[in-house]
């Protein structure tokens, strides 16, 4: 072009074409050397792992208040003005809390968009509501959701491509292969996930043609996250999540950068990076520690957080049903009771097994005879436990009892609730040699024969002492999902994304109205 | 699968779905985080006790302030 022009410098109208050819090629030179050799700040704030908490809340062991999701989203204001940025979450957000839980994630996602998120990656929990709930989430957020390693959810992308101030940073997301054995089967119905190395190999191969950085926005937890940095070269930095890890300062595996922000809004991440020649030749960060200070709130955000407050009190006045009786939670650890039959008896029909042992002390109040609102529930089940069932022994099933009656002049909460079965002790015998009589579905109980029970996951992990489930854990071999239910060698149910008091809810729900009667489950005798 | 984890460097089984706080209580722990210790990852990194295990993690309670 430049010899081109030189050759046609002969009168004023070819001085003017040699003039606009020298400032073309001014400019190019000028281009050329802001892309090349000049550095570039950029800023990843970063979340993982919400669940909903909205509020400010002491964690367990802490008399200090943390987090609280305006703050967060105050301080995120401040620091997105300081230089080019992206906000980005790591999963997790829609699922957990009764802020999150009662809108079905509508709060968060309403929530996100005021916060202006760039992009979030799905977490496990994002499916626990199901899928349909999961379309209309995704359809609501005003930021793309990345997950490359999902095949059969067309809502989803693998991944986007952010410029930042010429910078063009790559954002790939991948959430945990377990997803199918950490939710309800009904709520992955028809979808595959792969590998996250696999997923992340196959796009980096096409996004290093069109992207100057690649940021892996990770729902596997950090130890595979490592294992992620070793084995697929190319990734500058992963933004995790799902092991809920408080990496304070950022770490490097080969050439890549790892962050994870904790968990609960109790902290924000920052990374700063410096860019140069599409390469990132410095960084720094650090987490943001969150706590209540009403003058860095933002606004916006608490009104949304102070909206849906209004929103899950009206959902916990609904009325769920009728109690025709009262249901007694007071003597849950020293004696069958109406409510612990009940709730025993509303956990063997959700799981589908042949019988319910839990502890008397899951069960916290009681409830009036009347109407029975939704906060009457969570009032007697304020625990995040859960439904499990494992397949126990009678032998399994009789040690169960017996540890379930041992403290029973104590009241302690291992008494049990039962549903299935009946059985007869003797609270004067020795403690493991007090459980007489055992008969499930009205015959004796067989010690060798393996029958289905219904717990909590409290109880599953040896809460409150026991052992059995524990037991049964540790010999059971593997999983398969079989018409769309998870079925083991000894695990036959499990659905950590509903708590138990939700599904106590919907069968009240269901139900409209409740008569439970003590019935003889369990004989104290002399 | 069932999924083996190392709470204190001892070796505790969980399922799949279950968090820190389920193994700590298979390890008999969970109590004392109502104290002054929290848990923390082979790396040294604080976790919380709603985060997700993966087969054979090690975790660690450790008086706060006391990292490996």
């Amino acid at each position: 072009m430049f010899v081109l022009c030189v050759k046609s410098i002969a009168d004023d109208t070819v001085m003017k074409r040699l003039n606009i050819c020298f400032s073309i090629v001014l400019l190019f030179f000028l281009s050329a050397s802001f892309c090349h050799g000049q550095s570039v700040q950029i800023r990843i704030l970063h979340v993982n792992d919400f669940h909903g908490f909205a509020e400010p809340y002491k964690p367990l062991g802490s008399d200090e208040m943390v987090g609280g999701i305006a703050n967060l989203a105050g301080r995120a204001n401040e620091l997105r003005e300081k230089k080019p940025c992206l906000l980005l979450s790591a999963g997790d957000m829609i699922q957990g809390n009764n802020w999150a839980n009662l809108s079905r994630g509508e709060s968060v996602i309403e929530l996100m968009n005021e916060m202006r998120f760039d992009a979030m990656v799905l977490g496990n929990h994002e499916f626990d509501f199901g899928q349909d709930v999961l379309i209309k989430r995704i359809s609501e957020a005003k930021f793309p959701i990345v997950a490359a390693n999902v095949e059969g959810l067309g809502q989803l992308k693998p991944y986007i491509i952010k410029n930042l101030e010429g910078v063009h940073v790559g954002i790939i997301g991948v959430v945990t292969e377990d997803v199918p054995i950490s939710t309800h089967p009904r709520n992955v119905a028809g979808l595959k996930f792969m590998s996250p190395v696999d997923a992340v190999e196959k796009y980096i191969a096409e996004l290093k043609k069109k992207a100057d950085l690649i940021v892996v926005l990770s729902h596997i937890g950090y130890p595979v996250d490592r294992i992620l940095a070793e084995r697929v070269k190319g990734i500058d930095v992963v933004v995790g999540g799902h092991s809920h890890t408080k990496i304070e300062k950022p770490v490097k595996v080969g050439n890549t950068i790892i962050v994870q922000a904790w968990e609960h809004a109790k902290a924000l991440g920052v990374l700063d990076l410096t860019v140069e020649d599409g390469k990132i030749v410095g960084f720094e960060g650090h987490l943001e520690e969150i706590r209540p200070k009403n003058d860095k709130e933002d606004k916006a955000a608490s009104a949304i957080v102070q909206k849906y407050n209004e929103k899950v009190n009206a959902v916990l006045n609904e009325r769920v049903g009728e109690a025709e009786m009262d249901l007694d939670g007071e003597n849950v650890r020293r004696r069958e009771t109406n409510l612990g039959d009940l709730i025993a008896d509303i956990m063997r029909h959700a799981s589908g097994v042949d019988v319910t042992i839990i502890n008397g002390g899951e069960i916290r109040t009681s409830i009036k005879r009347g109407e029975i609102r939704v906060k009457d529930i969570y009032s007697v089940l304020p625990f995040d436990n859960y439904i499990v069932a494992i397949k126990l022994t009678g032998k399994q099933i009789r040690d169960a009892l017996e540890h379930g009656v041992s403290a029973v002049e104590e009241e302690e909460g291992r008494f049990p609730q039962v549903s299935g079965l009946t059985f007869k002790y003797s609270p004067s015998d020795k403690r493991g040699s007090r459980v007489k009589e055992v008969l499930i579905a009205g015959k004796p109980m067989d010690s060798d024969w393996e029958y289905t029970v219904a717990t909590n996951d409290f109880l599953a992990a040896g809460g409150d002492g026991y052992k059995a489930f524990g037991e049964a854990i540790k010999a059971s071999r593997d999983f398969a999902i079989i018409g769309g239910m998870m079925k083991g060698e000894k695990v036959v149910y499990s659905d950590s994304g509903r708590w138990l008091r939700d599904a106590v809810v919907e069968y009240l729900k269901e139900m409209k109205g409740v008569a439970p009667t003590v019935e003889g489950r369990i004989i104290e005798i002399h | 699968m069932k999924m083996k984890v190392y709470v204190n460097d001892r070796r505790v089984y969980v399922l799949p779905g279950m968090k820190v706080k389920h193994a700590l209580m298979r390890a008999g722990l969970l109590e004392e985080i109502k104290g002054s210790k929290k848990v923390y990852d082979e790396w040294g990194n604080e976790v919380g006790l709603d985060g997700a295990l993966s087969e054979e993690v090690k975790i660690y309670i450790r008086t706060i302030n006391n990292k490996l």
